[in-house]
């Protein structure tokens, strides 16, 4: 039996010893087998509540229920389901790659031989005895990934995991969480400042912004938040005089180089637009709609 | 148990190669280090020593002396607060405790770490001093020791040691596991071992937890006798220590 959500939280709030709120009543919900990306700006409380969830602070005010049951009985046997990689990775910086999997395998009582399909996964097979101390910051990132993955988790926490790995690092770990999700289907929480990093990858969307949860559904839904923001983009032979037809029928247009935008239009509207600026002599190349244009919906509510 | 010992293993192996690791080594060589040089030095009065009835105990004595009242309380300091400077200087509290083990298990293996490191430094010293004692007459030519080793004696030294050390391992490992600046256990450690030395010679020495290494070296004189049975005290303070570091740590609001 599995239960709908992964993880599920109730109202949970929380506050530093200084006494201001840092979460406020905050409703995750992360459904079985989904990839949830977690985005807000820094500073908005998603490592607080990583930290929450994993039992890392105290609970003061709410609830966190993973797998179904409240975390607080149940934390050794959910700990046993959770690989979690929160901010920068800890490692052991005098032991090897090796060593420091090996100190988790050994509390994990996994076989052996995951050591070595986990540093290929991550591409670390070949670090030998050098101290992860010395690793360059994306080895450790990708260590830390490793020591994640070890125990073949069913639930995969990663706060901010592409910190400090290159472009072909990022796609790397793209592919990777994409191949656990479809093949082993692991649940993966995943937390970022950035929707780009994220939009190719996950099936759901949080968006916290000061310890708020301003929306949650899935990357569809976000996606249809805010149409009003998507206008019509006009690429023609004369972009100068397209400007001040379009301002002459009263639209609100603006100018991007060598391409003019208005609202959104009515089909009828569109045609006639044609039809008058093929009238003036003016060439049209190219009309669309714009993507909606994730990163611009959550800018806008994050700075509503 | 098999958790606890899993547990401990995991601990044992973060050690490898750490400064508490050499510590350990380095620490046990010292003493026998420098009584091996001092004899070759004095080379000439090797072969007389050598045949007194009492020359193990002489050599256990003066390897104790320092060891006792100065190396052994600071080196316990120092690897206490290394060990837990562990997950600090690596930032891996947070790792630790989101493994599924209690924190029961994890405070306690963490303990036994210490523990075993202090046996470990307890049997490197005694094989050192055994080596202080008999390669510097190999190397030149003096007979072997005529009296025999009186093993048992030493034996019970060292458990009587061992358990003279307990309160101040419980002490610094709760005031280690409570601070992430290294500062603070080791400056609080030794600033606690200069008020134990101060006291040595006080009635009431006894009541300052970490001077019972020094009463044990210093047993059988007078001027430092004590009104109570020393290692009953420290069994004491060690299991009041030890309990109130666990509270303070299962009670700690922040785990990373
Ligand atoms: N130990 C702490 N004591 C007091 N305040 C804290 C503590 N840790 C975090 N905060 C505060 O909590 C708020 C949320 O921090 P948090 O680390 O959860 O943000 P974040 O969303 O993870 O940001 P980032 O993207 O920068 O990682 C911040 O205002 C921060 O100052
Ligand atoms: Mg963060």
């Amino acid at each position: 039996m599995q239960a709908p959500y992964v993880l599920e939280t109730q109202q949970l709030s929380y506050r530093f010893g200084d006494g201001t709120a840092i979460l406020q009543d905050l409703d995750l919900r992360v459904p079985a087998g989904s990839i949830y990306g977690f985005l807000g700006p820094n500073g908005a409380g998603k490592t607080t509540t990583l930290r929450l969830v994993l039992g890392l602070l105290r609970v003061q005010q709410g609830q966190v229920q993973l797998f179904g049951q409240p975390f607080a009985p149940h934390r050794l046997a959910a700990l046993r389901r959770i690989g979690a990689l929160i901010e920068a990775p800890s490692l052991y910086g005098h032991l090897t790659a090796i060593e420091n999997l090996q100190v988790l395998q050994m509390v994990y009582q996994c076989p052996a031989a995951r050591i070595g399909q986990v540093l290929s996964t991550v591409g670390l097979a070949g670090t030998g005895t050098k101290p992860a101390g010395r690793f360059s910051l994306g080895m450790k990132q990708r260590l830390g990934i490793a020591m994640a993955l070890l125990h073949q988790p069913e639930l995969l926490i990663l706060d901010e995991p592409t910190n400090g790995l290159d472009p072909n690092g990022m796609l790397e770990m793209r592919e990777l969480l994409r191949t656990l999700n479809q093949q082993h289907g692991t649940t993966i929480l995943i937390s970022s400042h950035l929707l780009a990093e994220l939009e190719k990858m996950v099936s759901h969307v949080g968006v916290i912004h000061r310890g708020r949860l301003l929306f949650q559904g899935t990357l569809a839904e976000l996606q249809q938040q805010r149409p009003g923001n998507a206008r019509l983009w006009l690429t023609t032979s004369d972009a100068a005089k397209t400007m001040s037809l379009l301002q002459a029928r009263g639209l609100d247009a603006q100018r991007h180089e060598a391409a003019c935008s208005v609202p959104l239009l009515a089909p009828a509207a569109v045609a006639d637009l044609v039809r008058t600026l093929v009238r003036e002599q003016v060439d049209v190349y190219e009309i669309r709609p714009s993507q909606p244009d994730l990163e611009a919906i959550f800018m806008d509510m994050v700075t509503a | 148990m098999n958790a606890f010992i899993r547990s401990f293993a995991s601990e044992w192996l973060k050690r490898k190669r750490s400064l508490a690791a050499w510590l350990v080594v380095c620490g046990a060589f010292f003493t026998p280090a420098i009584i091996f040089t001092a004899k070759l030095i004095r080379h000439g009065h090797l072969a007389a020593e050598s045949a007194q009835p009492t020359y193990w105990q002489h050599l256990w004595k003066s390897a104790w002396e320092s060891m006792a009242i100065f190396l052994l309380p600071l080196g316990v300091i120092l690897a206490t607060s290394l060990i837990t400077q562990l997950e600090y200087k690596n930032n891996s509290w947070k790792l630790l405790h989101t493994t599924p083990q209690r924190y029961s298990v994890i405070f306690g293996a963490k303990l036994a770490v210490v523990l075993v490191m202090m046996g470990q430094f307890l049997l490197l010293f005694n094989v050192g001093i055994y080596l202080a004692g008999v390669l510097p007459g190999l190397l030149l030519g003096v007979p072997y020791p005529a009296a025999p080793i009186p093993y048992a004696a030493f034996l019970s030294d060292d458990g009587r040691y061992l358990v003279a050390c307990l309160p101040i391992v419980a002490l610094q490992y709760l005031i280690s596991l409570r601070f992430r600046n290294f500062l603070v256990p080791v400056g609080g450690g030794l600033a606690l071992w200069i008020l134990s030395v101060a006291v040595l010679s006080w009635q009431y020495g006894y009541l300052i937890p970490y001077t019972y290494c020094s009463f044990t070296f210093l047993q059988g004189q007078p001027r430092f006798a004590q009104p109570v049975a020393l290692l009953p005290w420290a069994v004491g303070y060690f299991l009041l220590f030890t309990g109130a570091a666990y509270g303070l740590y299962v009670q700690q609001r922040e785990k990373g």
